[in-house]
């Protein structure tokens, strides 16, 4: 190596390390989903954050805020970790963002510790990642976060049998526990616990099974997309519904998929942080500075992770600019009012602390479109499944 | 001139270290995936036998050192051994079987191992860590005096070094005997069977030896990414190897390398100037080659000069 390139590498580093003070623009490194099956979170996240820079400006104190963005593809932690290194020490970033899937997050983790940068998760939502990294913030949520406050309720509603049906992967299996462990503390019980391949595409079986046993209701966790449609049109046509077995379900009827389900779909119970259809100021704002950027930009959860992330990187800048641990320390106990509701950061889980809403899919009398109208909040709960 | 190729390709190879100060962690990444290639071409390119699940080997050589790391010893060194014994034993133990079958049977049969290696590491929950990645490996020093650092120059020689003590193993086993007698059985197998070689012997030890240089290669990933997810064994894996494979042609090692390097710049170049529609950069060049250079792009050399010669050829 030249003594040149040698002073350039060292320069990067040292700059990379201790942040770089003196730099007027601020650069956010965002490595998430632009390709292949998952590239729809990547583009919602991207609508956000210029939804947010069209409202808010691109200048935070004094400073001007850049994106970078990066395609991981999908679960792909090889990927995420080469791509932080080069967005780090390349392209100088001093704000680490995205991350869809949990694998990519926690493959960071000691990049993020190492170099002090302040890295803000839009979506990954097991509990422990942020144990791995000082420097994870995360504007999401955790299935604990959602799936504990609707086994309560329903419990409180006079359901007392449950059968849960959940996808057997990870997250499914998280939800699967937390839901369980919540409802028999309660005193109600979980007569059946199914958990349905990643592949399955006709889920009558299950659903008869599920019918069989009689429960008060079906706690259902499945990925987006189509197994969530097929789940809930035979969960319908197979009666489950005229017999009075409710559906509780969490990001099942989440807004994009949610008029492809069609009338199925009307009277889902669900738990959830965010609707669209959330009543207040700061949500409409930003529906409507979204649909002025992109007509067909629809707000999901994965909307308004990157929404509220952008904006708790925009507090760090203008609080610390790229000094990483004060940047950090400044945001720990933030309170803001989000398009979800009021959110708060907690300073132990660096997880929000939000409101989670229970909802049921209706259809709005004005635009005849089907939409989570919030039927109850249960206000300010934390990362439940932080100690599990 | 091919006796140069590996010189040239090692001098590549260091300067670009040098050129590319801040990219050593996907120069590294593509270092590993060419062993994983070469480990492919072995068992495709010299022995004939068609396999689309790779990745089962290199998940498993990962997750063993992974868990190796974790549990038992954090030297490198040890780790890649561990990953090497682990894919070795997963692609004997499986090439016992697969290996009986013939043509498409072998392909599927291939795909299924690997599927069932990402099922059994999505159940193991408590041990491999399920959907959400095996964590919290910690590498030892390499041979106790070189740090893993942040930029990744460490793990850059590292992975060079490796895989050219690996290429150097296939570059001998290649003009041995054995090597060969792979190629006779690629050919013609009625004959190497008539002259008295076990073919079906013979097939599964090339497939074990290709099983442990995958192994290997998970293990690198493994100790330089510090997390080993269920996507190891996954199907895109094995395909983008093949493709990688196919693009530089089979049969030879330094097209493995060069197959490997252009597919994974393209996709990385594609990919960062245009994070949305890269695909499409992908798909065109694949497709280019695949129609102009059947062969691969190690037969670019001999097409031009056939061109060229043809245009004067047909001047005369």
């Amino acid at each position: 190596m030249s003594l040149k390139q040698g002073a350039a590498l060292a320069l990067a580093i040292a700059t990379c390390v201790t942040g770089a003070a003196w730099a007027d623009t601020i650069k956010v490194g965002v490595i998430a989903s632009f390709s292949g099956p998952f590239a729809q979170y990547g583009t919602q996240y991207r609508q956000a954050i210029e939804a947010y820079q069209a409202q808010h400006g691109k200048t935070a104190g004094e400073h001007e805020i850049e994106f970078i963005y990066k395609d991981v593809g999908g679960t792909n932690p090889d990927q995420a970790r080469a791509l932080a290194q080069e967005l780090l020490i390349r392209d100088r970033v001093d704000y680490l963002a995205g991350f869809t899937f949990t694998p990519n997050a926690l493959a960071v983790a000691s990049m993020a510790t190492q170099s002090e940068t302040p890295t803000v998760i839009f979506n990954a939502a097991t509990s422990a990642i942020n144990k791995d990294s000082e420097f994870f913030l995360r504007t999401s949520y955790t299935l604990w976060q959602v799936s504990v406050p609707l086994a309560e309720w329903a419990y409180d509603q006079g359901i007392r049998t449950v059968a849960t049906t959940v996808t057997d992967y990870g997250p499914g299996i998280d939800a699967e526990n937390a839901f369980r462990e919540a409802f028999e503390a309660k005193g109600g019980e979980v007569i059946d616990e199914i958990r349905m391949p990643l592949s399955t595409t006709d889920f009558t079986p299950f659903i008869q099974r599920v019918r069989d046993q009689k429960p008060d209701a079906v706690f259902a966790f499945l990925p987006g997309g189509p197994p969530t449609f097929t789940f809930t049109k035979t969960y319908n046509e197979n009666g489950l519904k005229a017999e009075g077995i409710r559906f509780l379900g969490t990001a099942e009827t989440e807004e994009v998929n949610l008029q492809g389900l069609g009338d199925a779909a009307i009277g889902l119970t669900t738990a959830y942080h965010y609707s669209g259809a959330h009543d207040s100021d700061a949500n409409r704002a930003f529906l409507a500075k979204l649909n002025e950027l992109d007509p067909k930009a629809i707000a999901n959860w994965a909307s308004v992770g990157a929404y509220d992330g952008v904006h708790l990187i925009y507090q760090m800048v203008a609080a610390a600019g790229s000094d990483g641990p004060a940047a950090v320390e400044a945001v720990k106990s933030l309170e803001w009012e989000s398009p979800r509701g009021p959110l708060k950061m907690d300073p132990e889980t660096r997880t929000v602390i939000q409101n989670v809403y229970i909802r049921e899919v209706e259809r709005n009398p004005d635009t005849n479109l089907l939409q989570n109208t919030e039927k109850g909040i249960i206000a300010t709960v934390g990362d439940l499944g932080w100690d599990k | 001139m091919g006796r140069f190729v590996p010189l040239i390709l090692l001098a590549v190879a260091v300067g670009l270290y040098f050129l590319l100060p801040y990219n050593l962690a996907f120069l590294t990444r593509i270092l590993i995936m060419v062993l994983l290639v070469l480990s492919l071409d072995l068992v495709l390119g010299y022995a004939g036998i068609a396999t689309l699940g790779q990745a089962a080997m290199y998940g498993a050589g990962a997750y063993a050192a992974g868990l190796f790391a974790i549990h038992v010893w954090a030297d490198p060194l040890a780790g890649l051994v561990a990953g090497a014994v682990a894919g070795a034993i997963l692609a004997l133990v499986s090439g016992l079987v697969i290996l009986r079958a013939q043509g498409l049977t072998v392909i599927m049969l291939t795909i299924a191992v690997a599927q069932i290696c990402a099922e059994i590491a999505n159940r193991a929950r408590d041990i491999t860590g399920g959907a959400d990645g095996l964590r919290g490996i910690r590498m030892d020093p390499v041979l106790g005096l070189f740090e893993f650092d942040f930029v990744g120059q460490v793990g850059y020689w590292y992975a060079l070094i490796v895989v050219a003590v690996i290429f150097c193993f296939l570059m001998v086993l290649g003009r041995s005997s054995f090597g060969l007698s792979l190629r006779g059985i690629h050919e013609s197998p009625a004959r190497m069977g008539a002259i008295g070689v076990s073919v079906y012997w013979r097939r599964v030890a090339a497939y074990t030896i290709g099983g442990a240089i995958a192994g290997i290669a998970g293990a690198l990933t493994a100790q330089i990414t510090q997390l080993v997810s269920l996507e190891t064994f996954a199907f895109v894996l094995s395909a983008e190897a093949l493709i990688m494979l196919i693009l530089g042609g089979t049969g030879r090692l330094y097209g493995a390398a060069i197959g490997t390097f252009v597919f994974m710049w393209a996709h990385h170049t594609a990919a960062s100037n245009d994070p949305f529609n890269w695909l499409f950069v992908i798909g065109a060049m694949v497709l280019a080659v695949v129609f102009l250079l059947p062969k691969g792009l190690i037969s670019m050399p001999a097409a031009l000069t056939q061109i060229f010669k043809g245009g004067r050829d047909a001047g005369t």
